[in-house]
């Protein structure tokens, strides 16, 4: 090997390694309380570590991707740092996921009252008050499915240590609907569990049997919904995986 | 032997006629407003024979009810609606009288006690009393009935769904207060041989039925507030918006009228289906709301807000969110901006008053918070929203579908109590039972794993620990005559369910929004 290449490899897996560190530095886990600020629209919700304020999102409606977390119980929040300008006084965080935790904090009260200094950048899309004739969002349509038919896997994301919620309605409708459309035979579910390595270095698996538990409920979700003519073939990965929050979730695959 | 009666009972009795005493006072006060006249409500018996006209019109406190009957009269002679059709004289129109907007208010119940001596069918013992074993006769056994206008629901515990199966509840429930006697009574109670709950609730309005049952926005097969399947009505397979009843155990009409006939009319065999759809014909033909609001005046002129009255309810679209663009939930249009001809300064002062209180209704923010089923629905807690938020459905102010929810009118902390002190002498007169969320659940996000509650709503049906407490919210039409409000009568008038909501979500109206709020309200 030419010395030259050894240094430009060299370099380039100090660049990847300088990367992948500031990548895992951007990128944050941590658990906290989470605090609304009001602001003369709509509150915007906010959550601090490690001496810093985080800008999570705003108060929108049921369509949005973001749904605020609550007072009385602490955040996970998974999210990538961002450099964007603050938003109610904090940093912005993109593709931020959070977690209502299950259990009560009832230390966890902050509501900071509005301020000149902290009005949003933007018109939020819903107002506090009744909506303007829409949701503030748009959920994508998916294309109808044409012949011939093909199996579809469908995924269900979940808050830490959670089943299923308000969250879920709409993609279990577009299994529904796939399964009824294709005449479905066989429905394969399978459920997972979580495990986040927090920021802090510390580790938050989601509890004991929770795959089991997704994977059964969401066949019986289905069936109970009407969708009974179907084989059903349910299992789960009860050792938790590593990584963000996607490791949380149920897939169900729709065979034709 | 003779049932020893709670001192709790004795004194609601004393408490009765104190109450009695007061609605007379009430009553003449608003007859010297000018337009309530002093002819008494009127009571449709079961069995009499009358005829419903199209439009017919009923005094109450705050002015006048509409009642609309869409297409044909109705003969009331051989009708199943107004036939007693069980052995304790009682038909449907025993608890959803015309006068009252289809239900039936305190004032009415406590006017029959004093027309019949308490033999009217309304206090039939099964559940017209506040348990079976109390003595008839004696106001106190009917105290619940008498003082907050609550009939006696009794419901299988564990629950059973809807193909018979029980449910495992995820909560153990306890009786920790049993005033009525009926949750620790050996044939009736929770460990009888065939366990039952007792919680007392209001009879609801039935009228504008297209609201209740309806079948667009919300309705889908997945509960919006939680992911679960929604209730299907066993005709057509389709999913139904859940909200007819307070724990929206019976999704359809059809079912609700066989559980009341079974029930409350205590008719042991089955209706035909002549019978049923009799009912339901009728129950999907009648409009109720205010007509007319002392002082005010007409509530229905040609010209005026498209919110009001029986026809415009008719008329009206159902199923559909209201919005601050296209359909308001209670559209007021330009009606009474602008001083009309004619229009006295009394009358303009109250329809300026209405229209401030919509504004209030719709855009008063204030911060709604730890309320199951709104604040778990992706709006965060606490949320900034108005009244309309969750009353948000066109025309009715109801949720759009599965619309039970927890706002604290049976869960404690919030729930209405009796103060305990040494210097009190009143005494609790609803149950209260403790409910323990099971190891293998997450606890209930604003009350913990143990929390206490008056009535578990509709957990009584799903056995889910974050059903508990949670009411299917009521439509807001014809308030003004069927006094009190909540599903326990916990608010004896509109001022103070006005109240309820300042305390429980600190919204802080001044007493001009209270007053404008309670008139808007009294105009549906």
């Amino acid at each position: 090997m030419r010395r030259g290449s050894m240094m430009g490899g060299i370099a380039l897996a100090t660049l990847l390694a300088h990367s992948t560190a500031i990548a895992q530095e951007r990128n944050l886990a941590f658990i906290s309380c989470p605090i609304v600020r009001d602001t003369k629209t709509v509150p915007c919700w906010l959550a601090e570590y490690g001496g810093e304020t985080y800008y999570l999102g705003i108060q929108t409606d049921v369509s949005a991707d973001f749904y605020p977390p609550s007072l009385g119980h602490q955040v996970l929040v998974e999210g990538e740092k961002t450099d964007d300008a603050r938003i109610c006084g904090g940093i912005p965080l993109k593709n931020v996921v959070v977690s209502v935790m299950p259990e009560r904090a009832d230390s966890c009260q902050t509501l900071l009252m509005a301020e000149e200094r902290y009005n949003l950048p933007f018109e939020p899309p819903r107002p506090p008050g009744p909506s303007t004739g829409r949701l503030a969002f748009a959920y994508p349509q998916p294309d109808k499915p044409q012949p011939p038919y093909q199996p579809k896997s469908f995924t269900l994301h979940y808050d830490f240590d959670a089943t299923v919620g308000f969250k879920h309605p709409r993609f279990l409708i577009l299994v529904m609907d796939y399964a009824q459309l294709t005449g479905a035979k066989s429905i394969s579910i399978v459920g997972h569990r979580g495990r986040t390595a927090l920021s802090d270095g510390g580790m938050l698996v989601e509890r004991d049997g929770l795959a089991e538990i997704r994977a059964k409920e969401v066949s019986e979700l289905l069936r109970g919904a009407g969708l009974t003519a179907p084989n059903y073939d349910v299992s789960w990965v009860d050792e938790p995986e590593t990584g963000d929050s996607s490791n949380r979730r149920v897939t169900i695959t729709v065979k034709p | 032997m003779r049932r020893h009666v709670p001192a709790a009972l004795l004194l609601s009795s004393a408490l009765l006629f104190g109450t009695l005493a007061s609605f007379q006072a009430t009553a003449s006060k608003a007859d010297s407003g000018s337009v309530v006249r002093e002819a008494p409500r009127e009571w449709w018996s079961p069995g009499d024979e009358r005829l419903i006209p199209e439009f017919v019109t009923y005094k109450n406190e705050w002015g006048e009810l509409g009642l609309y009957l869409e297409g044909e009269p109705v003969q009331t002679k051989g009708h199943a609606f107004f036939e007693p059709l069980g052995p304790n004289g009682r038909a449907c129109v025993s608890c959803h009288q015309p006068s009252d907007g289809m239900s039936l208010s305190v004032t009415s119940i406590q006017q029959r006690w004093r027309d019949t001596g308490g033999k009217d069918p309304i206090f039939a013992k099964f559940d017209g009393a506040n348990c079976p074993t109390l003595p008839a006769g004696d106001p106190a056994s009917h105290s619940l009935l008498l003082t907050r206008g609550l009939f006696r629901i009794s419901l299988p515990w564990p629950p059973k769904a809807p193909d018979g199966k029980s449910i495992d509840p995820e909560f153990t429930i306890e009786v920790v207060r049993d005033p009525t006697g009926c949750n620790t009574d050996a044939k009736y109670g929770l460990t009888s041989a065939n366990p039952m709950i007792s919680v007392y609730r209001r009879p609801r309005p039935v009228a504008n039925t297209k609201y209740t049952t309806h079948q667009r926005f919300g309705v889908s097969p997945f509960i919006g507030k939680n992911g679960l399947p929604t209730a299907r009505d066993p005709e057509t397979g389709k999913p139904v918006s859940m909200n007819l009843m307070a724990d929206a155990r019976h999704p359809t009409l059809k079912m609700q009228a066989r559980d009341a006939a079974a029930t409350h009319l205590e008719f042991a065999g089955r209706l035909t289906d002549g019978q049923i759809a009799e009912i339901e014909d009728f129950e999907r033909r009648i409009y109720t709301a205010q007509v007319r609001l002392i002082q005010a005046g007409s509530l229905v002129e040609p010209d005026g807000p498209p919110a009001f009255g029986p026809r415009n309810l008719a008329k009206g679209e159902a199923g559909v969110l209201g919005n601050n663009t296209t359909r308001y939930v209670f559209p007021m249009g330009d009606a009474w901006k602008e001083a009309k001809p004619g229009e006295t300064a009394e009358q303009r002062a109250k329809r300026q008053a209405i229209r401030r209180g919509h504004d209030i209704f719709f855009f008063r923010t204030f911060w709604i918070k730890d309320s199951m089923h709104l604040n778990t629905v992706g709006l965060g807690n606490p949320t900034k929203r108005t009244c309309a938020t969750c009353h948000g459905m066109h025309m009715t102010g109801m949720d759009s579908s599965n619309g039970w929810m927890d706002i604290g009118t049976t869960n404690l902390p919030w729930a209405k109590e009796v103060p305990l002190n040494p210097w009190n002498k009143q005494t609790p007169d609803l149950p209260l039972f403790k409910i323990t969320c099971k190891p293998a659940v997450l606890p209930h996000p604003y009350l913990g794993r143990v929390f206490y509650t008056q009535d578990p709503g509709r957990a009584l049906s799903s056995g889910k620990c974050n059903d508990v407490g949670t009411i299917v919210m009521q439509q807001f039409r014809g308030l003004a005559s069927r006094a009190p409000y909540f599903s326990n009568g916990s608010a004896a008038n509109i001022r103070e369910l006005v109240d309820f909501y300042d305390r429980r979500y600190n919204i802080q109206f001044t007493e001009q929004e209270r007053l404008d709020l309670e008139t808007f309200l009294a105009s549906l």
